[in-house]
């Protein structure tokens, strides 16, 4: 046992006992430092594991996580680290960054949808007093893009512009009223050019496609993008006792994020470049920068700063970036420009206007036999992320569903619209959408139950999607039962009168994308995370996790809090900074919690054991028997021997100053070997199921949901109140996207409505009730058996209002949004086409169950037993998907079965009958063409 | 545009001296007359928490109190408000202490991404000024001006329900069960 530890001045109040002072003098109370508690806290046993002596429950089993559990934080509601920043006005966004001597930009747009710039007039800008900078598309020739496959962005136009919108050139003045009369001043003379506006016109070869690739370019077309996928056997096809056939238009959403873009660059004096940007990932402009500015990637810091909103539309690196860059060089001086509102539409990158078509089958058993699918996306006038995209929306259908085939074909065309890219549950969303109420048409041909229907083809935990895919944890089960029970679905499904619903719709998302775009995911990390504490005992850690609201800086803070037994007042997390932070991907593809909260306690375990040993030296108690608790670790046998956090701190610190660790997240190896196995592939996957209730006036078609109960499955909540809060806003989000948002396009192709006032996002007013559930199935790679919960929750909510207005009219709409022109006109179809003079006597969806509801609901309880073995790692046995099929779960069906296919290219039989977006397959590439092949 | 004559669009406004008082401080300031409130409020006097999401009264997050009124300040002109008392976010905390609703926000969720958030602390303080027990649905028509894409709303109302009770002085506010102090000065149990 060691002397008493003598705290720091100051750090406890003035105490006698006895008539003696004893503040400052106490062996171990209050121990550590910082914090506002003057006593150590108790452990907190309703937060520590059951495995570990405490009282949480643990249903799906235990996790490698466990024995680092303190109770501090994990699983607690938590409020926003920076949430005081946020309700004081002190969050600095990106046009809160001003810098003395600052100077304006403003930027010039193209307003022709299609044309080559012939020349461009600056003399008169340039010569108009005020006017410091003034750039076109000649001071920035290089190329960028988000993925280095398509890197087919410029600055400024370079030679063409490509939608009303795109950039030209350049200003930057003393105040914004001069910058934008000089905007004015430039002149530039077009050669319009034939635009493409319908997607369906972007399949076929054309005189001056948007973009040229050379000799990947397909045909001369205007085809981005095309994907083939065919597995399992189709043959059987023919002989369902159910189909679904669905075609959908789908059409483009904007982010709605509440800040427009803005930037500040600044050339510092040492001739480096800052650049303050809300970014979501703030990486990919780090290289994009530094490739356009021709400097190396050292001599850029680029500085996030608080982000209003990203949803995926500040994920691209953006050509204003690189403008404000440019000035700021010519200028000698910084450079903001912010954007109005107009112009965040006119970058949009929001979601892709789609035609989708999907056919559904199921055989006697009432096994989903087969999911076919054709998706022709309008990716406007730039690739972004369309590549990923276009997979996409094939190969996340491929769960939480067994199927016995799969068919995909996708195609993304530039058109000359402002360019599509990620949003919000990236590509995913529309087939979702399609497909989930194809299940729901499918239980009516049945006559079974949806939710029923789903429950009986589930993939179950630890098990291999068609494609190859690795799920692991997989709470889809629990999540459907919640909804059932929650939404009281037994007694109003089919039950309701006219003009109210219920429906049902699940989801299936990617928790971190299995690929690092720009690098070997084998030679360097997802993601690093690098902690720091020095004398006074704060935790600094360092992370490029973008914070954008989700909060990834509270959980980064969260689980280190939790592994050191810390309060969280004591863990300082430093993100803004490229300079500071390690390099990291941001925050898209639901990756933020996953990869960089896992990189974060590999980094704290470091620091612990450092902690630990150092302990064990005072107390000379064997490391292993140590417990930490509240700034303090003591010996599990006797409380009463401990130290101090402080003292061990200080202790490790002897020989080697500020403690300091390291940790980094890598997906395992996984996946297939086919082409565009790679997409989709995520080290866990997420997945949800909402029942939502919705009232129709059948007068008006006009669509009020009313209430929602949202069941998803993260994994493990690390903060219950954002995980909420996520669901919450998806629902929000999503509800926006099938009743009212749309990016509405004119006869001519113009965009009508890039404002907040004809953009309709959804107000307090028509917002439903939503319930969250949350379901914890425990992911045995995520931190503390986290998964992501930012995207995957939006996806259910769109199937869900979908069927619930055919429960509560009838009528299936498949053009989103559900506008109450559209369901008018669908009402009032009906009716003619029934002869029904009073819309009050359309006739309400009723049900009769057929045998196979009785066949499927035995199944669901047998699958009930295996999945909650599966998931409690009681049976591991390998499951790929076809088992339901007959198939032995250990080896692939392919290797079983000889009518089982795997191909992702068209055999030349097959092309006549492709769908609409597959028909690109008809064209051949340009390299291909000399041998005709 | 080419050859076309070239009509300025540099505003030739003379400037005034514009008085209001701001957060309780008198400020005197050299504006042009056709000055919006917001950009005098971001531009001149400093007042960065006061956020323009679309310059058209179609978000809310620009608002600011005028002599106890929420209004828009992208829709204002400086001028109209000459001698007015003006509340933006910032002088909404007590001191060092924050305001009951802005402990609210932060600790019930009721702010994510938080751009919106000025915006919706001035509606709801002004609904909880005139109003300590309101319904939620007394609540949404105080915030139907406000959009905020992250939350869903629903947070939002949880949070200024207990604003209201700590108003009503029934309840202390919902305390989270983790220690963070939301307060960043808590005045202790008194
Ligand atoms: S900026 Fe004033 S309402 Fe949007
Ligand atoms: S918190 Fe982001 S817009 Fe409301």
């Amino acid at each position: 046992m060691t002397d008493g530890y003598v705290q720091q001045p100051g750090s406890s109040k003035d105490v006698r006992v006895d008539g003696k002072r004893v503040a400052g003098k106490m062996s171990f109370n209050p121990p550590g430092s910082g914090g506002s508690r003057p006593e150590m806290a108790e452990r907190d046993l309703d937060f520590i594991p059951e495995v570990e002596g405490g009282r949480e429950a643990q249903p799906a089993g235990h996790h490698l996580h466990d024995k680092y559990r303190t109770g501090t934080t994990v699983g607690k509601r938590t409020p926003l680290v920076d949430g005081n920043a946020k309700v004081t006005g002190q969050a600095w966004y990106g046009d809160d960054v001003r810098l003395a001597n600052e100077i304006i930009g403003r930027i010039v747009r193209s307003p022709h949808h299609y044309a080559k710039v012939k020349s461009i007039d600056t003399s008169k800008a340039e010569a108009l007093p005020g006017v410091l900078a003034v750039s076109t598309g000649a001071d920035a020739p290089q190329r960028f893009g988000v993925l280095p496959v398509t890197k087919d962005e410029h600055a400024m136009a370079v030679e063409k512009v490509r939608h009303v919108g795109d950039l030209v050139a350049c200003v930057a003045a003393i105040d914004e009223a001069t910058a934008r009369e000089a905007a004015a001043l430039i002149e530039v003379e077009y050669e319009v050019l034939d635009a493409v506006h319908d997607p369906k016109k972007g399949l076929l070869d054309v005189d001056d496609p948007i973009h040229w690739r050379g000799q990947y370019h397909i045909g001369s077309t205007n085809v981005q993008k095309r994907v083939f996928q065919e597995f399992g056997d189709r043959s059987k096809l023919e002989q369902a006792r159910a189909t679904h056939h669905g075609k959908w238009k789908f059409m483009g959403v904007n982010h709605g994020f509440t800040e427009p873009h803005a930037v500040v660059a600044h050339w510092d004096p040492n001739g480096r470049l800052q650049l303050y940007t809300p970014q979501q990932v703030p990486h990919y402009a780090h290289r994009a920068l530094a490739t356009v500015l021709d400097v190396p990637m050292h001599q850029v810091n680029v500085i996030r700063t608080f982000v209003g909103g990203g949803f995926g539309g500040k994920s691209d690196p953006f050509p204003h970036e690189m403008c404000a860059a440019i000035l700021a060089r010519k200028a000698g001086r910084p450079v903001r420009i912010t954007f109005d509102r107009e112009e965040v539409f006119w970058v949009n990158r929001g979601r892709h206007p789609s035609h989708i078509e999907v056919q559904l089958f199921a055989d006697d058993d009432a096994r989903i036999s087969g999911f076919e699918i054709d998706a022709l996306i309008d990716g406007g006038g730039f690739a972004s992320f369309g590549h990923v995209t276009s997979y996409y929306n094939g190969v996340l259908a491929t769960a939480p569903y067994e199927l016995g085939s799969f068919h995909y074909t996708g195609a993304r065309v530039w058109t000359n619209k402002p360019a599509s890219g990620a949003m919000r549950g990236h590509g995913a969303v529309n087939t979702r959408c399609a497909i989930e109420v194809g299940m729901d048409d499918l239980a009516e041909k049945l006559q079974v139950d949806p939710i029923d229907l789903r429950l009986a083809n589930l993939l179950p935990p630890h098990s291999k999607t068609i494609t190859g895919f690795r799920i692991t944890s997989n709470g889809m089960r629990q999540a459907l039962e919640r909804v059932r029970e929650g939404s009281d679905w037994d007694s109003k499904f089919r039950q309701l009168p006219l003009g109210k619903g219920i429906g049902i719709g699940c989801g299936f998302f990617i928790s971190g994308s299995g690929l690092p775009i720009h690098w070997d995911p084998n030679k360097f990390p997802h993601a690093t995370v690098h902690i720091q504490i020095d004398m006074d005992g704060g935790v600094t850690v360092h992370t490029g996790a973008a914070d954008i609201g989700q909060g990834s800086t509270t959980a980064v803070a969260q689980v280190v809090a939790e592994v050191l037994a810390l309060p969280l007042e004591m863990i300082h997390v430093r993100s803004h900074e490229s300079d500071t932070s390690p390099v990291d991907l941001g925050s898209y593809s639901s990756r933020v919690t996953f990869m960089n909260a896992n990189a974060a306690i590999t980094a704290a375990l470091d620091v612990r054991e450092q902690l630990l040993d150092a302990a064990s030296e005072i107390l000379d108690v064997p490391a292993k028997l140590l417990i930490l608790n509240d700034r303090r670790i003591y010996n599990k046998k006797d409380p009463a021997v401990g130290t101090s956090y402080l003292q061990a701190l200080h202790k490790s610190q002897e020989d080697k100053g500020a403690l300091i660790a390291s940790g980094a997240y890598r997906t395992p190896p996984m996946g297939g070997v086919h082409k565009g196995a790679a997409a989709g592939l995520a080290p866990a996957y997420s997945f949800s199921a909402y029942v939502a209730e919705v009232e129709v006036d059948v007068d008006t078609g006009l669509i009020k949901c009313t209430d929602v109960w949202a069941a998803h499955d993260c994994g493990k909540a690390l903060n219950p109140l954002a995980v909420e809060g996520q669901i919450i806003g998806s629902c929000h989000m999503g509800l926006g996207q099938v009743l009212s948002e749309q990016m509405v396009y004119g006869r001519t192709g113009h965009l009508q409505n890039p404002n907040l006032l004809d953009y309709k996002i959804p107000s307090v007013h028509e917002m439903p009730n939503v319930t969250p559930i949350i379901i914890e199935s425990c992911d045995p790679e995520g931190p503390f058996g986290a998964k992501e919960a930012g995207e995957g929750p939006l996806l259910p909510i769109l199937p869900a209002v979908v069927n619930a207005v055919y429960d509560a009219i009838g009528i299936r709409v498949n053009d989103l949004p559900l506008t109450p022109d559209k369901v008018w006109a669908a009402i009032s179809k009906k009716m003619k086409r029934e002869d029904i003079a009073d819309a009050q006597d359309l006739p309400v969806p009723r049900i009769d169950f057929s045998e196979l509801q009785a066949k499927i609901a035995k199944r669901s309880t047998e699958h009930n037993d295996r999945d909650g073995r599966r998931q409690r790692s009681e049976d591991t046995d390998p499951y790929i998907n076809g088992v339901l099929f007959g198939f032995d779960p250990s080896i692939p069906p392919e290797d079983q079965d000889g009518d089982w296919k795997i191909s992702v290219r068209p055999d030349s039989g097959q092309l006549e009958s492709l769908g609409l977006a597959g028909s690109a397959w008809t064209k051949i590439e340009q390299r291909k063409m000399e041998d005709g092949k | 545009m080419v050859g076309e004559e070239h009509v300025s669009m540099i505003p030739i406004a003379p400037n005034n001296v514009w008085r209001a008082k701001v957060n309780g401080r008198a400020q005197e300031i050299l504006a042009p007359s056709n000055a919006i409130l917001l950009d005098v409020l971001r531009d001149k006097v400093g007042c960065l928490g006061v956020k323009r999401g679309c310059d058209m009264g179609t978000c809310g997050c620009c608002a600011v109190l005028i002599d106890g009124e929420p209004r828009l300040s992208c829709l204002t002109m400086a001028n109209e408000c000459v001698g007015s008392d003006i509340i933006s976010v910032e002088g909404l905390s007590n001191g060092a202490h924050l305001a009951p609703i802005q402990q609210c926000f932060a600790e019930c969720g009721g702010s994510q991404c938080g751009f919106c958030t000025p915006g919706f602390l001035i509606s709801s303080q002004a609904l909880l000024d005139k109003n300590s027990n309101p319904t939620d649905s007394e609540i949404a028509t105080a915030i139907e001006g406000n959009l905020c894409r992250c939350t869903g709303y629903q947070q939002i109302i949880q949070s200024i329900q207990s604003a209201a009770a700590i108003h009503r002085g029934d309840e202390s506010p919902a305390k989270p069960a983790s220690d963070a102090h939301s307060d960043p000065h808590p005045s202790g149990p008194e």
